[in-house]
């Protein structure tokens, strides 16, 4: 076997990547005998600088789980159910795959969109395009959407970026809401821990808004809680009083380097000239002018002004009257922030934001703008996300510090950099969909997450608990009838589980690629069991803040069982079903072969996982860097210099009134019309972020009391690492794993206490579990650990705590942004004692 | 004669346990037996509430209890002030567990040894490890003596993502950890009980 010649009989140490949560920081592994040893941080990395967090540490533990599948299997009962023992039995490769090749043959000979796909491992991206070679749109998981459904569109619609960071080496003042960045989780946690224990040390100012005290609001200066959902009054009321009360905003940014000054027409479209550029107001001609031809000190930013008996407003104009019954007292209403704390904390931050400064690096000016608000999932991922997202960065722009030293910087999904194209008007293109491009508009829909029906936007996959139960609604004119697990767990990570289970148990035929048996492998009729990271090739580089390069993933010991590489496991069903040529063709795209022939894979060839990994390094390093020097070196990791990172688009604009996303609004709705379907919601297409009420706050008026949710910290990644003994031993002594947290206040009117046993139920559904009392927890919140909500575990030394708090989640779309289709992540409750 | 000690800074701590995991891998301790570990509390009343983070390990202390209560000199004192058992020794009495007031020392219950975390026997990781300990002795923190010798750092510094631990020789005045110690007016757990730790905390 190829593996064996990497693996050497004495102690060694092997340059690799982690792979335990979706990121990947480079690791050495200590090798004795063939026997892994040690796992390490790579201190050549300058990625994690030799650091890793806890459950990089615990990555022995699941290369030598014994409860790891290390031989093909076939379910032997075909009853299938929750609870239901699917009695497997081991066979081998050949009868695995001749089974799933028969059964996949079936359907993609009938309808190749009735394979339904749930794919789960981000590290290997490249091969997510393998149901779109097979024939099928679908995608039957919430990964990606749970945290980024809005969140990473807006990034792209931006500065071009999937993620985002504030600039640790040079912000003095961080506004943190609802995100675990240099604290718990996100974007490369341990290189991130040590940037923001740096940045702290040296006096860096932390406010954190959460609704529970996350570790980010117990090492912050100081922690604000906020109701879930409502971060974005906090915001919008902040934004307020900068545009109204103190009138302090980077007049010069906001003029120069965004759309901000360009004229808004009544009708909500940008004023333009015959020859189709957008205008803006030259104040010494008192006249509009093409925004090139007029000179920056003469654009004005605000004000209205009457032209050709139009009115027209500067875009900046629109959203300050918009802001204007936004006022601190109303917005505290909704967050129940007080209004006080909303004009002291944007006091503080457009003060430190230092408006005006400027900073010399490597023998250049760049503006200094040392505050920065950051944000993530729990800030964002709810039904009006989109809102929440440009919120976030408008209230950055006002202060100027968008990719700029101290401020708010994009972070690309890969180190090639940020979608860069100047669009319409000297502004960024937006590139708010970042993953594939935009399907067109199709009815009926192919996909049955109704991917066809969001030009912006991830892949709304909770949406599948409401199509596939009520195709004729979407006129879905096909209904899926086997299902492609690869790495996924739709029956823990999809909101309402019984329906996730009446879909399931309508396939005839599942098959499950994976490491472990989870909740959705035991629906499975044939389980391909995979390499775990230490026993697999992959060339990795992921949403990587302040770095940028690829590590190399390798084999440090002989795989464990009779595993195989996603990668041959998905080259090998292609290739039984015959469209091994197409995956290639596919694979040529994704890694860039294609603008770079020399490396193109032959369609009538197949490879192996090295060839494909070493011709991808080449292609990215040059033929002196293929896999033989990544074996050796581990890494092409740098530090992004200074013109990669700060402003990277050079004098294009970035966009202040999203006129774009109106647009492809009104024009969803002609489509909409045109197919005879009149009640779509499209609400959300708005240019401006602005208040409304979601479903969740409606649902509070129904009786249900509470809000809940969910969170995370850095022993675990949201479901994977829960089932690891070395992790979950860890977490079980922690108390805000230990239950269901619940404010002190609360638990005494509702005569809880702690090991009291609860029942929180949502309109979506009902989950049980033990009160846990805490301090830490906004007394109308209920919080549920993510250490908790696993409801099916393979090693019997562990607990099966079962709170799965995913079913308290609607996947329809009152519950869905109707621009991005970012999922709501936060539920309203009744709470009973039982 | 030099005395190996660290210094932890809660302020860049944010209690993530990869010291508990580091330590976990590199010594290989069994279920249950954690030489590193962070002890999280709640301070205060909502919404003046606080979560702290202290970690945890053996305080390898100049006048050690242990090994004053060791009968059988199984726990001894290296010139470079680590606290060391040497399990031939051992005869399993707990009286140093007894001695010990922060609950450093662990014991190889019988049977401990037989399984390792999985359902299924000892991983061939496991197998190695365990060969290093025997049920019916005590086991402790060694500040990863084994890896000192070589010249490294302690598993759990080395990894710690925030740099909160600091490691090296508390001899020195003007060394790094009595910088730091009077700096930021280091203190150590427990200094009723005259164990004179070689570990040291700074405030958050």
């Amino acid at each position: 076997m190829a593996v064996a010649q990497s693996v050497p009989a004495e102690s060694n140490w092997i340059p690799s990547t982690c792979g335990m949560c979706l990121h990947g920081c480079g690791i050495r592994v200590q090798v004795r005998d063939g026997v892994a040893l040690k796992i390490e941080g790579d201190p050549t990395n300058p990625d994690n600088l030799g650091k890793l967090c806890p459950k990089g540490n615990a990555g022995l533990s699941r290369l030598y789980d014994s409860t790891r599948v290390l031989k093909p299997m076939k379910r032997t009962n075909p009853r299938k159910g929750p609870g239901i023992d699917p009695k497997w039995v081991e066979i081998s490769w050949d009868e695995a795959y001749g089974t799933v090749a028969r059964e996949l043959g079936k359907v993609r000979a009938d309808d190749p969109r009735k394979l339904l796909c749930a794919i789960g491992d981000f590290q290997r991206i490249l091969l997510w395009g393998w149901p779109a070679v097979f024939g099928s749109p679908n995608f039957f998981t919430s990964l990606g959407n749970y945290c980024g459904g809005s969140y990473h569109p807006v990034n792209g619609s931006v500065d071009g970026s999937f993620a985002a960071i504030n600039d640790y080496d040079r912000c003095n003042y961080w506004i943190q809401i609802g995100s675990g960045d240099g604290f718990s989780s996100h974007l490369h946690l341990s290189g991130s821990a040590k940037r923001m224990a740096d940045a702290r040390m040296r006096g860096m100012r932390v406010v954190t808004l959460d609704p529970r005290m996350s570790v980010a609001a117990a090492k912050a200066d100081e922690w604000i809680p906020t109701l879930p959902g409502t971060d974005r009054a906090f915001v919008l009321g902040m934004a307020h009083v900068l545009i109204h009360e103190l009138k302090q905003y980077d007049r010069e940014f906001l003029r120069d380097r965004t759309n901000a000054p360009y004229l808004v027409k009544e009708d909500g479209y940008l004023l333009r000239d015959d020859e189709g550029r957008a205008m803006v107001w030259d104040m010494q001609l008192a006249a509009p002018q093409p925004w090139n031809a007029a000179a920056p000190a003469d654009m004005a930013l605000e004000g209205a002004y009457e032209f050709a008996g139009m009115r027209v407003r500067t875009g900046f104009q629109v959203w300050a009257d918009q802001l204007r019954d936004h006022t601190p007292e109303r917005m505290s209403e909704i967050c129940t922030v007080s209004a006080e704390t909303i004009r002291r904390i944007a006091r503080e931050f457009v003060e430190a934001a230092q408006i005006g400064a400027t900073v010399e690096i490597e023998g250049k000016t760049y503006p200094f703008r040392p505050a920065a608000l950051n944000y993530y999932r729990g800030s964002q991922s709810h039904a009006n996300g989109l809102f929440d997202n440009l919120t976030y960065k408008m209230f950055n722009m006002l202060v100027g510090n968008i990719d700029v030293p101290g401020g708010h910087l994009g972070v690309p999904l890969d180190h090639r950099g940020f979608f860069i194209h100047e669009g319409e008007d000297g502004v960024l293109k937006p590139e708010p969909h970042q993953l594939h491009p935009a399907p067109p508009f199709k009815y009926p829909p192919d996909s049955t997450h109704l991917m066809e029906w969001f030009p912006i936007g991830f892949d709304a996959g909770q949406l599948n608990t409401e199509t596939l139960l009520e195709p004729e609604r979407f006129g879905l004119n096909y209904s899926p009838e086997v299902m492609l697990m690869y790495h996924s767990n739709p029956l823990w990570n999809l909101p309402e589980t019984d329906k996730v289970e009446k879909i399931m148990a309508r396939m005839k035929f599942v098959v499950a690629i994976d490491i472990q048996r989870t909740e959705s492998t035991e629906w499975a009729d044939v389980f391909l069991p995979d390499h775990t990271y230490l026993e697999s090739y992959l060339l990795n580089c992921l949403e990587p803040p302040a770095v940028t390069g690829h590590s190399l993933r390798q084999p440090v010991v002989e795989p464990v069982g009779d595993t195989k590489d996603a990668y041959e496991i998905l080259t090998e069903i292609a290739e039984r079903l015959g469209f091994r040529d197409d995956w290639n063709d596919l694979l040529n795209v994704v890694t860039g072969f294609t603008a770079n022939p020399k490396y193109l894979l032959d369609p009538e060839k197949r490879y192996g996982v090295e060839e494909l990994w070493d011709r991808y390094a080449r292609s990215i390093y040059g033929d002196d860097k293929g896999l033989d020097w990544f074996k050796e070196h581990g890494h092409a990791v740098r530090y992004r210099t200074p013109e990669e990172t700060y402003m990277p688009y050079g004098k294009l604009r970035i966009p202040f009134y999203f006129e774009f996303i109106k647009r492809l609004g009104d024009e969803m709705q002609q489509k909409f019309e045109q197919v005879g379907m009149k009640d779509w919601p499209l609400d959300n297409y708005q240019p401006l972020p602005f208040w409304k009420n979601s479903q969740v706050i409606e649902d509070g008026k129904a009786g249900y009391r509470f809000y809940a949710i969910t969170f995370k910290e850095s022993l675990h990644t949201f479901a994977d690492t829960v089932v690891m003994p070395w992790l979950s031993e860890v977490s079980e002594k922690d108390a805000i794993h230990g239950g269901i947290l619940v404010n002190p206040i609360t638990a005494e009117n509702l005569g809880i206490q702690t090991g009291s046993r609860i029942r929180l139920t949502s309109p979506a559904g009902s989950i049980e579990g033990q009160a846990q009392v805490v301090e830490g927890i906004h007394p109308e919140v209920f919080g549920v650990s993510n250490a908790i909500t696993r409801h099916f575990v393979t090693n019997d030394r562990q607990k099966q705590r079962g709170s799965h708090f995913n079913r308290l989640l609607t996947g329809s779309m009152r519950y869905t942004d109707s621009a991005t289709g970012g999922l709501e992540s936060s539920a309203r409750v009744r709470v009973e004692k039982i | 004669m030099a005395r190996l000690g660290m210094v932890i800074d809660l302020k860049r701590c944010i209690g993530c346990n990869a010291c508990t995991l580091a330590c976990k891998q590199e010594n290989g301790t069994p279920e249950g037996v954690h030489y590193a570990r962070v002890i999280t509390r709640e301070v205060g009343t909502y919404p003046k509430t606080r979560r702290t983070f202290l970690p945890v390990l053996c305080n390898h202390c100049d006048d050690a209890p242990c090994a004053q209560a060791c009968p059988s000199g199984a726990t001894w004192i290296r010139n470079d002030g680590l606290v060391m058992v040497e399990r031939e020794k051992c005869i399993g009495c707990r009286a140093c567990a007894v001695a010990c007031p922060y609950m450093n020392r662990h014991f190889m219950e019988k049977g401990l040894l037989e399984h390792g975390y999985s359902t299924d026997g000892l991983s061939p990781y496991e197998a190695i490890k365990f060969a290093e300990f025997e049920e019916g002795t005590m086991t402790k923190c060694t500040l990863c003596g084994h890896r000192v010798d070589q010249g490294l750092e302690p598993a759990c510094v080395i990894t710690c993502p925030t740099d909160a631990r600091i490691f090296g020789d508390l001899e020195p005045e003007d060394g790094k950890l009595q910088k730091l110690i009077r700096e930021r007016k280091g203190w150590t757990l427990l200094p009723e009980c005259n164990t004179k730790p070689s570990v040291f905390y700074l405030d958050d």
